[in-house]
């Protein structure tokens, strides 16, 4: 069968890729690809040079969302495919690792491919986490190939306003 | 390396040609698909992460094999942005089908967010090996 009947309609478009939406709020889109470019970029400085880089090119790294209100915090991450036996989640005093392999789906023989866009692979993601939490209330739901950790703020985190009386000389 | 992102629907450019309006106040997303070929058909997985199989739409009309999911996003009230690196919206994304595809015997599976069609070939475009006989 000639490729061209599948040929998507958008075929040919990857070469100028949009890595997020861009629409919404400019700001916390650059701060995050900031945020990536130096993850990136320091990746780099472990005690294999570039081999780290060179494996995790192309693969498969999960996008992360943070929402924050006054008692929680929450992170979601897109895990399309994955089964919540392979994610593991751990919690720092600072900072929350999300781990896990995203593997292939398995009877690639006789198959030729057309088109591959989506990724596998291992991944690690480091999020630094701006409050203390509560590690015992910690609670992790994936639903739909989207996983949502709900982390509670520790309840000091709350801070009083105080107002300051400005006395007259 | 950006592959692993949703890229988002151009609204201009479409296939038509057409510019698209839409009533509703949302943003659509073309999902990252794998497209892959056996000797009985071919077989498209989409990544449709945050849709469950009752969001999912596939139909096939005049060749056009279209997939449309609508992600309905958990509600931010209350919750600040500190840090966000995808969007949630709609999903939306159409293929030209050969017509060698059996359109009645397309099935659709939707697994972790994970969309899995298979387009079973028709009998007539099978491969066929002949038999050489002896002259």
């Amino acid at each position: 069968m000639a490729m061209k009947y599948m040929a998507p309609f958008k075929w040919g478009r990857r070469e100028a890729p949009v890595r997020q939406g861009l629409e919404g709020y400019p700001i916390d889109l650059f701060r995050g690809e900031m945020n990536r470019l130096f993850d990136d970029f320091f990746k780099g400085f472990g005690l294999r040079p570039f081999s780290e880089e060179m494996e995790s090119f192309g693969a498969f790294s999960p996008t992360v969302d943070m929402t924050e209100d006054e008692s929680s915090i929450r992170v979601t991450a897109e895990l399309p495919g994955m089964d919540e036996k392979d994610i593991e989640i751990n919690l720092t005093k600072d900072s929350l690792t999300i781990k896990g392999e995203k593997k292939t789906e398995s009877e690639n023989k006789d198959k030729e491919s057309y088109y591959m866009e989506r990724s596998f692979g291992s991944f690690t993601r480091v999020l630094p986490i701006p409050a203390d939490i509560n590690p015992d209330k910690v609670e992790a739901v994936f639903k739909k190939g989207v996983l949502n950790i709900t982390l509670p703020k520790l309840v000091k985190e709350k801070k009083a306003q105080k107002k300051i009386e400005i006395k007259s000389a | 390396m950006a592959n692993e992102t949703k890229e988002l629907e151009k609204t201009k450019d479409t296939a038509e040609g057409v510019v698209m309006e839409r009533t509703k106040n949302t943003v659509t997303y073309t999902p990252n698909v794998d497209i892959l070929e056996t000797k009985n058909g071919l077989e498209i997985t989409a990544d449709l992460p945050g849709a469950g199989e009752n969001d999912v739409n596939v139909t096939l009309e005049n060749d056009v094999l279209s997939i449309e999911a609508q992600v309905t996003s958990e509600s931010m009230n209350g919750y600040k942005l500190s840090y966000r690196e995808y969007g949630v919206g709609d999903y939306r994304r159409a293929f030209t089908i050969n017509e060698a595809i059996d359109g009645s015997k397309i099935e659709a599976k939707m697994k972790d967010g994970v969309l899995h069609i298979v387009l079973p070939k028709a009998e007539a475009a099978k491969p066929k090996s002949i038999p050489i006989h002896k002259g």
